[in-house]
């Protein structure tokens, strides 16, 4: 391969679109999700394997992954308007607040038993746990739109993922408290106090910046500048929240909460983000590939299998109680969940949080969590296509 | 400022400034381009490390892009009507600038007593247009008729001629400094253009031949910029014109199936991010403390590039009878000069080692006033002919 080596960066570029695109053709021939497909392009092409993508498109990964979780988290929030809210804003909080505590108390009560048993810390399994709430909204919402999936199920889905990682950032917060606590002795509330406000201050500012661009948007005349606001705004909101040091997930969501019940044609927005985002979507997920550590799959072990197993009856369990608790359709109780299991970057952001606050056992939460995380990308696209065709939800026949 | 942010501010602050700078009637290219230069390493370093280094990326696709559109309007029954027009006047304009630019130069460093071989690479340099800045006014304006597509015609066409008057003007310089004539140049400069045009025809061909996979309108981005990105790569490996390639491949997707036009279409409902973000890059990298720098021979390079331009055409229309308005104002409208010119003073720095650097310093400097200038002209010639709706 040593000539390819040198591919340049717009020939780097167009290989991962191209190969995406008649990739995920093919594959659909034998049912494979386009998502699946990106991701396994990826991994193919990728520095572990093929090494075909150039250095400077892969130094591209972290500009591109922050802007398209950006669209998609902004994208979510057009599903929480007034009236949704209204109609089954309480479904939505049990929901998602049993699936993402199940599944971290399940993942850190098995972990600990099995520490308990090896004789080796406790600590770890908390932080663990809280890793196991966080779900990947990327991939559920491309799914979706892949399949035209549309019904009481996939709405509910959509909102349940867009509120999980609020749970996720609190819930981590309290983790990494306990095991810290654990580890000296003493218990350092600032962690929960400095995490709530984390996720106030996202709020806030989400907020503020949809009504910003609500005013904005008066000056936009045509579709074209449409485009340009849209994108240039979500561009601006995420850098900056990440230079403020605040969730960029959070923030996005907020403000596209807020433009879809403030601007009474706010439908324009996410149509215009729809209609070019798929190619910004495949270099995303492929670049996800490229990046995804296989070489550490074997070092999965025994924790990472039982953290895979119980996290997924974590979810299973809580979804189930939720929508019992709140009297939803029975099928959303049965099915919503296998569209939770798909595990992204969320999970590896607390895992490196945990690195960094608590270095003792942070090097083996990560590799825990990227091995699990390389796992879940694989398998979860093709569990949320199962749920959703089980729900009867999946409009495009095949 | 994380890269990110930077983003964010290029696309906002792109819009309020076109839309500040329209009350001063100013185009939208204009306008990116000061905001650029705003906004550039020289006064408010807003760009970062991560965008500057993506630019000459984006560039390239940009261009792609444009070069590709621009091939839509060379249908094979469309090329019958007007061809020889664009022809002859497209080779008269680039052909006199040469020329004129060439001669007054020479004059001059004749009589400061400097080697006059430089004169000649800056006149095959001023020969070139821009392609870029001259569709976005057309589309601004929405400006329409006969001869805003003679106009897109000769733009296109253009780089042809002026890539072979660069390769011819390179290699003379080369012999008048070492006093041997390498013919090797000139074949160079004409395999580069007919590499391109096998290039971007295989290309065109490729693309019309997978089409059938392409289901969904969304597809369709995805498709059209893989097949353009995998073209232009393509033509930056092997060393040939990037725009010549993207437009050949424009020409022979159009011809091939009537349908195709809907790739066109699609394009253009988004590829307006796409220009703000390649002008404002362009204003930022504009180095405008080398304006003092271009002296006498930046001055006459101006001022006869604008005669060349427009007598060239006039006389260009005159020998193909086209009509009047086209003899009057078409040279005005060719004015913008950009990223080819550019190109040339790249070369040309690598060429000679003595005066290659001032060649390059000369060029770049009257980008910068032909960037800003160009776009303003071409607007004036368009009202004049009265092909811009008068909304305004």
């Amino acid at each position: 391969m040593g000539r390819f080596h040198q591919l340049n960066s717009t020939l780097g570029l167009a290989l991962i679109i191209i190969t995406g695109y008649f990739g995920a053709k093919l594959l659909r021939k034998v049912h494979f999700p386009a998502v699946t497909t990106y991701l396994l392009v990826g991994i193919l092409i990728g520095p572990t394997l093929l090494n075909l993508i150039p250095v400077r498109i892969m130094m591209l990964s972290d500009f591109i992954s922050n802007f398209v979780l950006g669209i998609i988290a902004f994208s979510l929030g057009a599903n929480f308007t007034m009236k949704s809210i209204k109609a089954s804003g309480s479904p939505v909080i049990w929901i998602s607040l049993l699936e993402a505590s199940f599944a971290s108390i399940l993942v850190t009560l098995v972990l600990i038993t099995y520490a308990v048993l090896r004789n080796t810390a406790i600590a770890p399994s908390f932080v663990l746990g809280a890793a196991a709430a966080a779900t990947a909204p990327a991939a559920t919402v491309m799914i979706i739109r892949e399949y035209r999936a549309r019904g009481t199920v996939t709405e509910m889905l959509l909102r349940v993922v867009a509120i999980d990682d609020a749970w996720c950032l609190i819930l981590s917060a309290f983790g990494i408290m306990l095991a810290s606590a654990l580890a000296s002795g003493s218990v350092n509330f600032t962690i929960i106090i400095s995490s709530l406000a984390h996720v106030f201050l996202s709020v806030v500012l989400g907020g503020l910046l949809g009504v910003g661009l609500h005013y904005f948007s008066k000056f936009v005349r045509n579709k074209e500048e449409l485009l340009i606001i849209t994108h240039g705004f979500i561009l601006f909101i995420v850098g900056l929240s990440i230079q403020l040091h605040l969730s960029s997930l959070l923030t996005s969501m907020i403000s596209g909460v807020v433009i879809a019940n403030i601007s009474n044609r706010s439908t324009p927005y996410f149509e215009s983000l729809r209609k070019v985002d798929m190619a910004l979507f495949l270099a995303f997920f492929i670049l996800v590939g490229a990046n995804l550590e296989i070489g550490m799959v074997p070092q999965v072990g025994i924790v990472g299998l039982l953290y895979i197993v119980s996290r997924v009856i974590g979810k299973f369990v809580g979804v189930a109680v939720g929508a019992r608790i709140s009297r939803v359709d029975p099928r959303i109780g049965k099915y919503l969940a296998w569209g939770l299991v798909p595990q992204a970057g969320v999970a590896l952001g607390v895992a490196l949080s945990a690195k960094a606050l608590y270095p003792a056992y942070g090097a083996m939460i990560f590799t825990t969590i990227t091995a699990t995380t390389v796992v879940y990308e694989l398998i979860g696209p093709l569990c949320t296509k199962y749920g959703l065709q089980k729900a009867g939800e999946i409009t495009l026949t095949e | 400022m994380n890269t990110l942010l930077s983003a964010g501010l290029i696309l906002l602050l792109g819009f309020i400034g076109a839309r500040l700078l329209k009350y001063a009637r100013l185009p939208s290219v204009t306008a990116f381009l000061l905001v650029g230069i705003l906004i550039g390493p020289h006064v408010l370093d807003f760009v970062t490390e991560g965008i500057f280094a993506a630019s000459d990326f984006f560039s390239s696709l940009v261009l792609g892009v444009i070069a590709f559109s621009l091939g839509e309007n060379f249908r094979l029954e469309e090329i019958k009507k007007g061809m020889k027009q664009v022809m002859w006047i497209s080779l008269m304009a680039a052909l006199a600038t040469w020329l004129l630019v060439s001669g007054a130069i020479i004059s001059y460093l004749i009589i400061v007593g400097q080697p006059m071989y430089p004169a000649i690479v800056l006149g095959a340099a001023a020969s070139a247009t821009a392609p870029a800045a001259t569709v976005l006014v057309i589309r601004e304006y929405r400006a329409s008729g006969f001869f805003t597509e003679m106009l897109l015609k000769v733009v296109a066409i253009d780089d042809a001629w002026c890539l072979m008057l660069a390769a011819l003007a390179i290699a003379f310089a080369n012999a008048m400094r070492a006093d041997v004539f390498q013919i090797s140049i000139v074949f160079a400069g004409v395999g580069e253009i007919f590499g391109a045009l096998i290039i971007g025809a295989s290309f065109g061909y490729l693309f019309s031949f997978l089409r059938r996979f392409v289901k969904t309108s969304e597809e369709f981005l995805v498709y059209i910029f893989g097949l353009i990105l995998l073209n232009v790569g393509f033509s930056i490996a092997i060393h040939v014109s990037i725009l010549l390639s993207s437009m050949m491949m424009g020409i022979v997707v159009i011809n091939l199936a009537r349908e195709n036009y809907k790739f066109f279409e699609v394009i253009r409902t988004v590829d307006a991010p796409l220009y703000l973000i390649f002008f404002i890059l362009a204003g930022a990298h504009l180095d405008f403390t080398i304006l003092h720098k271009m002296g006498i021979v930046g001055v006459l390079y101006i001022i006869f590039r604008v005669i060349g331009k427009v007598y060239g055409a006039k006389l260009g229309a005159r020998i193909s009878k086209a009509p009047k308005p086209i003899e009057n104002w078409i040279g005005l409208s060719l004015t913008p000069q950009a990223g080819v010119a550019l190109g040339i003073g790249l070369v040309a720095k690598s060429t000679f080692p003595d005066f290659g650097n001032y060649i390059f310093t000369v060029i770049a400097a009257t980008t910068v006033i032909f960037e800003l200038v160009g776009p303003l002209l071409t607007k004036i010639s368009l009202i004049k002919v009265g092909e811009i709706p008068s909304t305004e």
